[in-house]
């Protein structure tokens, strides 16, 4: 990272005088090298009470000036102060004055940023965009901070062409990244891979970072020689805030709340006094476990009444030693209580044959609540030293701690397989789960100017990240409902039938030692500059995982009224599954060893005037061990799986005018399987058991990209892109049967190819103190992959299933994916406001084992407001809203009306006649408000 | 511009090709078992590993560890063979296996030291045959096996959980506790005379095969749920004669699910079972107690006697038995109280028709509008109506209701003076899909019998 030492003043004007207004001085401030405007900038009349700060637009107005001459002092942090000599002679003369201030910087190369400059403003990003060597898109600190989202992956939606998965309280976890699922994502904090604390996948949640904490966040969609390959959709760089050039101190804090908890209660299990670790874990697998090694504290709930969201956060910076030192420190709190009502109705395993072949069967209708709170620590810390212009060394420090203690009640209807309009089978289930989620990192990085020439930076990383889920516990009971002739309850009958208990204790972890370094050279050749970067890098991570089940069932010789779970006798049937060394030998306990070596060089040069080329190749070699604690008859009890990627790239940049650029890259890149993916587990998910595949090939992917940029000025840009992308070996989430006809499970599976193209567009525009950012993304993919029918086959005259091939778009991938926000900005008074608008369109949410059985979510919508006053010089009052509209989730199935109509006949909820889809799922997450207080210093 | 750009990506393309081609390359080693081959048995070391030959009439096995039968290979078990499991034990079968146990020489499978207890009402954690930390995990056959043989057999005691490495050999979950287990589409899986005593979940579930299951007596079978006989989709065969006593859920039942790509539709025909004090942990509603047709099963059942079962028998509507070509009556049905006359016709989604030639009638305790598919109705009527007239087995049963679960001195085979008899329908098909042979196939397809129930006043029907 390059360092300049803020220098002296120097002052550069350029008057216009203009037409005559009354009294007034007008004028526009702007970059002197880029003609940006800079919104912000602080102007005054010295001597005088006159004051303002610069629009959007870079315009700014002092009005009911009386004729005299003055001294306007114009200031920006990171610019050098101009001041300028104004003359209003009388109150006709208008004095119209274009300022140009220049930065105390360079201007920016590559996506290296200097320490000195504002870096949070979208002016400074638009830069980064504009100059940057590949396409990406990025959200600024203010324009993060703006956002009514807190956490990482809710202000990912904002970006062009990503769209983010959900949790079941609504809230973002994953970026999709141009219709390509999380898998083909990575994330970067600071350009630094991270490893995921997710028991699977190497895909990181996004909702563990809390979003005060960053400077920027990048969204590059091209990768170059020098990034790490393993991204096919783009890459998020979280660029965490650096030491700031002199003392800074923000804090806020702020309470809100979500409107659900007006509806319903917060529903709280008992987390204390819960073992952290499972009876096989403390007394060996050879013990065999009773019922008496388990209590039922997690069991007991209580009802919160609208319970309070937190949050607080401290940014502390300065620098000493002449400004050598440079020290940052960030925390933030968030606690938040959220949840969700769902209506799920769940398919069956099977296919009916009527009224159409492979006709949906449903086997329950079931209603959930979950009550989730989440309670997460992040600390940030940044210590860098200037030795002098030509060395520096940071150290930076990232630690995120987040309990999430999570209530599902699960309210099973069991519509349809033994339920009558007489008699109402219901399933009640109650699971309380904890996890403890950390990720830490340390990355030492050093820059060194060898010579005017060489450049040489590097990085050494610890990372490890962690999961813990001790104890997941659920319980059901069973209720009969009994229904006379004219609708009325007359019974019902709790009973121990089907009743069972579970515990499960899961723990991983995942571990990264790694070096990075970088050679850049530059040279002077055929009267050009080139510049040479060659590097490599080499990871070495480890990762463990855990499992135990524990199953226990009631202890009866015929079935009993059901009270309360805690009278309920039980016991492991048979006795043996309370035992270790069969819930724990089990492929889910495993240890994998990966070795990451990759080199690549790259050069970039000016071809032509106006056309700059980077180009180049990278070489990555995986090496990847598996060992699980299965014994010697077990095939696929370890494995070792070995790959070389050669992936080339090229960019190509051509520069129309100083404010427009065209851009076409090409590159290859991979996507490497999850841990959890490849080691032969199995472990039962939130709908099915998930299943690993040892056999799973990394997926490949060529990609090309086009770009126009427009950048008129200031934070104003105008994108258009267009990108195709086809893939070897993608992988997709296919349903299988195995181990029992009732036994559906999820599998990660090779397909042979998909595509994947698209156009997107972002316009953001601002006039005065109002401005719209938009952004949409077109994207069509497709996929063909094998399903299963049922069908009457005529000549057997039997009910036969068959297979046949299907083609449809990706898993995740939405046609359409658009954003709009409207900003106003006065900072006269000092309001930012932000009406946010997210549209995410239709797209498979679940691929089906049956042909055309596929769960589609609906359109998704959501409005989301944020609002920020100053009170004074250092208090703001902020408050975020979201989702005003009160959107409703809904995953439906693509059918024949037939098949709707025959479901409203049998009193399926939530149908309507003739129509050609089954409503399968509702969501609801209702409104949550947020409202605060930040100090700024 | 075109010129120029166009040349550079040309020759980064091909320069980007050729290295990919070079350098490029994936290799993945993933660990395989491959079982060592088959050791002919002997009786002189307990039993471990891969195993085949002739187990010798009169001679006394012990099995050690899990056991398996390769592919190709062949265990047979002669008649008066006598096989004792320990160390919970299994045996899985990836060839054939044919126990061919004789009414004189029967052959046992059984865990040495644990007896069977006949008392009634005892509590379920103080009975062995459920809750025994000793069970063996009985017979698992995958895929390749193409043939299981059980004839006159004693398969006492399984239930165990699989575990590990051997739910593993057989694609099932380390917690399935299957007696036994069959999974062959184009298998033969045969059971004739034979015994089984206990279990902790379904005591045979049939993925998909070719079935005969043939005068087989079934005590206390199942755990805290587990249907007795259950197949799955893509099973074809005949139940015939079995007797139940004290099952957890349906003794006999047939479903469609799960039907492989080229496995016939399940089809199965059943006729003259008997259930005595059947689905001791079902709820009314919920689950069957006897015979149970469920999604896209088609076949048969007649002549079949159900005695103070909690629930009746049962065609379920959704997702529905293929109702189309199922066909049923001549069933019948004895309650000692109201609640069971009342599931006779049980709730829940069920489309099972009242047929005239069910005993008792169903005209005399429905309604006259009845709705077979919502019934509601007052079984009074039917309460301790026709009386079976066992040997042996008092009715009204003085003990509570499911408490006796095992024959033990009781006799179940019917009085002269039985209502059961003469009532039989003797125009059912067997559906044969098994071979013929003494020692690999079937022995005999009893025919459906004049009497109703497994017990026959002619002495055919079931043996024991």
């Amino acid at each position: 990272m390059a360092y300049c030492k803020k220098t002296g003043f120097t002052l550069l004007m350029l008057f216009a005088l203009k037409f005559s207004f009354a009294g007034v001085i007008k004028g526009r401030v702007s970059d002197f090298k880029t003609g940006e405007p800079l919104t912000g900038a602080f102007v005054r009349l010295l001597n005088t009470k006159f004051n303002t700060t610069v629009n959007l637009d870079g315009s700014f107005i002092l009005k009911n000036i009386p004729s005299g001459k003055y001294e306007l002092e114009v200031k920006l942090i990171g610019y050098k102060q101009s001041n300028v000599s104004v003359i209003v002679n009388d109150k006709e003369t208008a004095i119209v004055a274009e300022i140009n201030l220049t930065a105390t910087t360079e201007t920016l190369q590559l996506v290296t940023v200097n320490t000195v400059q504002d870096k949070s403003s979208d002016r400074t990003v638009r830069n980064i965009e504009k100059n940057s060597d590949m396409v990406q898109n990025i959200l600024s600190e203010k324009t993060i901070q703006l956002l009514p989202d807190v956490t990482v992956a809710n202000a990912l939606q904002r970006v062009s062409g990503v769209t983010i998965q959900r949790d079941n309280s609504g809230e973002g976890r994953y970026a999709i990244i141009r219709g390509m699922d999380q898998r083909y994502n990575n994330t970067l904090v600071n350009g630094i891979k991270i490893p995921s604390p997710d028991d699977k996948y190497r895909f990181v949640p996004m909702d563990l970072f809390p979003s005060d904490m960053l400077e920027r966040l990048e969204v590059i969609k091209a990768l170059t020689p020098n990034m790490e390959g393993d991204a096919v959709g783009g890459t998020m760089n979280l660029v965490m805030k650096s030491a700031p050039d002199k003392f800074t101190l923000n804090a806020n804090i702020a309470g809100g709340y979500s409107t659900l908890f007006s509806n319903r209660p917060f529903s709280a299990f008992a987390h204390t006094g819960m073992n952290n670790a499972s009876p096989a874990e403390i007394k060996g697998n050879s013990y065999q476990a009773t019922s008496a090694d388990f209590n039922f504290n997690n069991f007991h709930y209580s009802d919160k009444q609208n319970p309070v969201n937190t949050t607080a956060g401290l940014t502390i910076g300065d620098r000493f030693l002449n400004k050598k030192l440079g020290v940052i420190v960030s925390a933030a709190y968030q606690n938040f209580y959220r949840g969700s009502n769902t209506q799920t109705i769940v398919p069956s395993a099977g296919a009916d044959i009527a009224p159409i072949p492979t006709t949906l069967i449903v086997t329950d209708v079931i209603d959930r609540r979950y009550s989730i709170q989440t309670n997460r620590i992040a600390l940030h810390n940044k210590v860098d030293y200037f030795f002098n212009n030509r060395n520096s060394i940071s150290l930076y420090n990232f630690y995120v701690h987040q309990n999430e203690y999570q209530t599902r009640y699960t309210n099973d209807t069991t519509f349809g397989t033994n339920s009558s309009s007489v008699q109402k089978s219901l399933d009640v289930d109650y699971r309380s789960r904890w996890q403890i989620q950390d990720i830490y990192n340390a990355t030492l990085h050093g820059d060194h100017k060898l010579s005017n020439k060489v450049k040489l930076d590097w990085s050494s990383v610890y990372s490890i990240a962690k999961s813990n889920v001790p104890n997941m516990s659920s319980y059901n009971f069973n209720a009969n409902v009994l229904i006379n002739g004219s609708g009325k309850v007359y019974e019902i009958d709790s009973t121990t039938y089907g009743t069972s208990v579970k515990h499960i204790w899961q723990h991983n972890s995942d571990r990264d030692l790694a070096a990075y370094a970088n050679v850049t050279y530059k040279e002077h050749l055929f009267n050009r500059d080139i510049e040479f970067i060659g590097g490599g890098l080499y990871r070495y991570k480890t990762r463990d995982n855990y499992y135990n089940d524990y199953s226990l069932k009631p202890n009866y010789n015929t079935n009993q009224r059901f009270h309360i779970i805690d009278t309920v006798s039980l016991a492991f049937t048979p006795a043996q599954n309370g035992s270790g060394n069969v819930t724990t030998i089990t492929p889910n306990n495993y240890t994998v060893h990966e070795q990451v070596t990759a080199g690549y060089a790259q050069a970039k040069f000016m071809l032509l005037q106006q056309l700059q080329v980077l180009g180049g190749v990278r070489i990555e070699n995986t090496q990847l061990d598996y060992t699980t604690v299965m014994p010697i008859q077990f095939s696929g009890r370890s494995g070792t799986i070995k790959y070389t990627d050669v992936l080339p790239s090229v960019h190509l940049k051509y520069s129309l005018t100083s404010k427009q650029n065209f851009r076409l890259s090409y590159f290859k890149s991979i996507s490497r399987p999850g841990f959890g993916e490849i080691v032969p587990y199995s472990v039962p998910g939130e709908e099915f058991t998930e299943l690993g595949n040892p056999y799973l090939k990394h997926v490949t992917a060529d990609n090309l990209d086009a770009r126009y940029e427009l950048f008129p000025g200031g934070a104003d840009q105008v994108l258009l892109g267009t990108f195709y992308k086809q893939l070897q070996n993608p992988i997709e989430y296919f349903v299988i049967n195995q181990g029992g006809p009732s036994n559906l499970n999820i599998q990660a599976q090779n397909t042979n190819k998909a595509t994947n193209f698209g156009f997107e567009a972002v316009i953001t525009k601002y006039i005065g103190m109002f401005g719209v950012s938009a952004n949409y993304t077109y994207t069509h993919s497709a996929v063909t992959t094998t399903k299963a029918t049922k069908y009457y086959d005529a000549t057997s005259g039997q009910v036969q299933t068959g297979i046949t091939n299907q083609t449809r778009p990706l898993q995740g991938q939405a046609n359409h994916v658009g954003n709009i926000s409207l900003l106003y900005k006065n900072q006269k008074v000092g309001l930012d406001a932000q009406l946010a608008f997210s549209y995410t369109g239709d797209r498979i949410a679940q691929v089906s084992i049956w042909n055309n059985l596929d769960i589609w979510q609906k359109p998704y919508m959501t409005l989301d407001f944020s609002l920020e006053k100053s009170l004074n010089k250092h208090f703001y009052f902020y408050t975020k809203l979201n989702n005003l509209t009160n959107s409703v989730s809904k995953m439906y199935i693509k059918t024949d009306p037939s098949v709707v109509n025959k479901f409203v006949a049998a009193g399926l909820p939530f149908q309507s006649a003739n129509s050609s889809q089954i409503i399968m799922q509702r969501q609801t997450v209702y409104l949550g408000i947020l409202g605060g207080i930040k100090y700024k210093f | 511009m075109k010129k120029i750009i166009i040349p550079i990506i040309v020759v980064i393309a091909v320069f980007a090709h050729a290295g990919c081609k070079k350098w490029s390359d994936e290799k993945t080693d993933i660990y395989q078992y491959i079982p060592p081959p088959g050791q002919t048995v002997s009786d002189a070391t307990p039993l471990c590993g891969s195993i085949k030959g002739v187990m010798l009439s009169g001679k006394t096995y012990t099995i050690g560890c899990d056991v398996y039968i390769n592919k190709g290979d062949t265990l047979v078990i002669q008649p008066g063979v006598t096989i004792n499991v320990t160390n919970n034990s299994g045996i899985c079968v990836r060839g054939v296996l044919a126990s061919l146990g004789t009414k004189a020489q029967p052959v046992t499978l059984s865990v040495p030291g644990l007896l069977k207890d006949n008392t009634p009402g005892l509590a379920f954690k103080a009975d062995s045959a459920h809750s025994s930390t000793r069970l063996w995990r009985g017979i698992a056959c995958d895929t390749s096996c193409t043939m299981l043989v059980l004839k006159w057999t004693h398969i006492d005691f399984a239930g165990s959980a699989y575990g590990t490495t051997f739910s593993q050999a057989v694609g099932q979950k380390p917690t399935t506790s299957f007696n036994i287990l069959f999974q062959n589409p184009n298998g033969y899986f045969i059971m004739e005379d034979c015994w089984m005593w206990g279990g902790t979940d379904d005591c045979i579930r049939v993925s998909q095969g070719k079935i005969h299951v043939y005068r087989n007596t079934f005590e206390k079978s199942g755990g805290s749920g587990g249907d007795i006989i259950n197949v799955k989709g893509g099973t074809t065969g005949t139940m015939a004669y079995n007797f139940f006593i004290g099952t957890a859920y349906n003794g006999q039942k047939a479903s469609n699910k799960g039907q492989p790509v080229g496995a016939p539709q399940t089809n199965i025909v059943m006729y003259n079972s008997t259930f005595v004090d059947c689905g001791l942990q079902v709820v009314p509603g919920q689950r069957g107690s006897t015979i149970n047709f469920e999604e896209g099963a088609r076949g048969a059942f007649y002549n079949n006697v159900a005695v103070n079962c909690r629930v009746g028998y049962r065609v379920v509507n959704n997702p529905a038995a293929d109702t189309t070509n199922l066909s049923y009556g001549y069933n019948y049905q004895y309650a000692d109280s109201l609640v069971i006359a009342n599931n006779f016709f049980t709730s829940g989604t069920v489309c099972k028709k009242p047929q005239s030639t069910d005993l008792p009638n169903p005209a005399t305790y429905l309604p006259a509008n009845f709705d077979y598919t919502n019934p509601v109705y007052d079984g009074t009527p039917a309460v301790q109506k026709l009386a079976p007239m066992f040997v042996n087995f008092p009715l009204p049963c003085p003990s509570s209701p499911w408490a006796i679960t095992s024959v033990g001195n009781y006799n179940f085979h019917i009085q002269p003076s039985s209502p059961l008899i003469g009532k039989g329908f003797t125009g059912v098909h067997p559906f044969v899909v098994v071979p013929l042979d003494p020692t690999f196939g079937a022995s005999e397809v009893t025919p459906p019998g004049a009497d109703l129930g497994c017990y026959q006043s002619n002495g055919t029907g079931n043996q024991h």
